[in-house]
């Protein structure tokens, strides 16, 4: 041993870290592979195929599927059906969504709609067209035939059949008034069977339901009444603005009112009203529930969205 | 019997004893660990990059950016960034990204694998020398991995006005970033010529 080693001091020896400690790291790695697995393999929602007659303003791997505002999945191709004749959207819903995928679901495209009198879907002008859904309740189903319009939103309400000779300006989401106060909706219209009138399907909501009779008159309110009289000078009158581009209806019940219309009732739907009709005001108690006359979401197709 | 040693870190010179396998020297004064060839290196080396390997897949298959522009939203994988560049005609920039963050990350995880498991073989000797010497040519390519992000980034930006994060693939993309270049540093190459006594005490 050397002299000069004898001052110096001695270096400390530790036993190391085992090396197996070392294979953890892989081991982290092939888990959070797994994991990646099973959020993709397992915690994915369905996959739906949804076949519409033009996809036009969707995009792959782009457009989204939303559901009460909020993003429930995302289109994930879009392609050609084999029969060519409409467009297969396939779409990747969200877990949490899984149950919008069942029978009786309607899906279709939001864009945007400048229709005389409604203004819908702006916020697609730029945000893209978005597919959406009215969830239905069948069993679990994974393909789809889309919707070419917004299905009508099932709303409790009283429908009846108007007949008129001709249509006058009426279109789907024309306004009902009694009193020029809207309560109702036209739906569709379509000629009779024999062609020989034009049947108006339309709409009253629950609260206002009482108010039609059986014996209740209605009459078109579209347009402008242009009334030319000798001593009265001329009389310009209208129901409101929107009837003017869009048409409307307007009825009134007799004094004597009967019972009260029931789902389906047919009505005749005059061309006008008569001065009489107007002057009527029977006393029709109507019972409001307080949230329905705020909450103007339970009826979202009369107002624009 | 002891020797005599110098502390790389603060040089000084010290007795060490014995020391027996799995030990490890410390300085008396700085506390660094003291060493002569790194402790564990093929080990080491085989578990970072095993662990580089697995999660070289999820972060080349998930999406690495996602741009949220007014509702829409779009995810792009490094491969689908590739593509984009290719379609703008900017063929040196894609190329430089596919050998950055495709080619050379695979190889080089490839490459240390081969070699840190055939390391006790006596044949392919040449073989796994030449494989590092091309690992060490590829290796400063691989520090070109992170401008990935920001070219994905630009080019979304430049689109629309967009809210552009992270997308799934991105905490895989920085781990394997990472374990490749941890893998490199623990390889010591004199590994590849010690003589049978050596590797059993080395390796």
């Amino acid at each position: 041993m050397n002299e000069e080693s004898h001052g110096l001091p001695k270096a400390k020896i530790e036993k190391s870290r085992s090396s197996w400690i070392l294979w953890l790291i892989p081991i982290a790695a092939a888990l959070l592979c797994v994991w990646y697995l099973c959020r993709d393999l397992i915690f994915a929602g369905p996959t739906v195929t949804i076949y519409f007659q033009n996809a036009d303003g969707l995009q792959e791997q782009v457009s989204l599927v939303q559901y009460r505002g909020v993003k429930v999945g995302e289109v994930e191709s879009l392609k050609l059906a084999k029969d060519q004749k409409s467009v297969a959207v396939r779409a990747q819903l969200d877990f949490s969504a899984a149950n919008l995928a069942r029978e009786g679901s309607v899906f279709w495209i939001v864009r945007p709609e400048l229709k005389l009198g409604a203004v819908s879907g702006l916020r697609t002008i730029v945000m893209g067209n978005y597919v959406t859904v009215q969830p239905g309740d069948g069993a679990r189903t994974n393909e789809f035939t889309g919707a070419e319009t917004a299905p009508i939103e099932p709303v409790k309400a009283l429908s009846i059949e108007l007949h008129s000779v001709k249509l006058d300006a009426l279109q789907p989401q024309s306004p009902i008034f009694f009193r020029g106060v809207q309560v109702g909706e036209v739906l569709d219209c379509r000629l009779s069977e024999d062609s020989r009138e034009v049947v108006t399907h339309a709409r009253i909501v629950e609260e206002y339901a009482p108010l039609v009779r059986m014996n209740s008159k209605f009459w078109n309110a579209g347009g402008i009444n242009f009334h030319l009289g000798l001593f009265s000078g001329a009389k310009i009158t209208a129901e409101s603005a929107q009837t003017l581009v869009s048409g409307g209806i307007a009825f009134a019940t007799p004094p004597n009112p009967q019972d009260p219309a029931t789902n389906g009732a047919v009505f005749i739907l005059n061309e006008k009203s008569e001065p009489a009709w107007e002057k009527w005001s029977p006393e029709i108690p109507l019972h409001f529930e307080p949230s329905a006359v705020t909450n103007k979401n339970s009826w979202p197709n009369l107002s624009p969205q | 019997m002891d020797r005599l040693v110098a502390c790389q870190t603060c040089g000084l010179v010290q007795k060490v004893g014995e020391v027996p396998k799995d030990s490890v020297i410390k300085c008396a004064r700085c506390h660094f660990q003291i060493f002569h060839r790194r402790l564990n290196s093929r080990t080491r080396t085989l578990a970072f990059s095993l662990a580089a390997l697995i999660l070289y897949f999820p972060s080349n298959l998930y999406p690495l950016v996602t741009a949220d522009y007014q509702g829409q939203h779009v995810q792009t994988t490094v491969f689908q960034g590739i593509r984009a560049l290719f379609q703008h005609q900017q063929y040196f920039i894609a190329c430089l990204v596919f050998c950055t963050s495709i080619l050379t990350p695979g190889l080089k995880i490839i490459g240390l694998i081969f070699i840190s498991l055939t390391l006790n073989w006596p044949y392919w000797k040449k073989t796994r020398t030449w494989t590092y010497k091309i690992i060490r040519i590829i290796d400063p390519w691989n520090m070109l991995e992170v401008f990935l992000l920001a070219i994905c980034v630009s080019m979304i930006e430049l689109g629309e006005v967009a809210a552009v994060h992270p997308g799934r693939g991105v905490l895989s993309f920085a781990a394997t970033v990472v374990l490749t270049l941890l893998a490199t540093l623990s390889f010591d190459p004199r590994l590849l010529w010690d003589s049978p006594a050596e590797k059993r005490h080395y390796e």
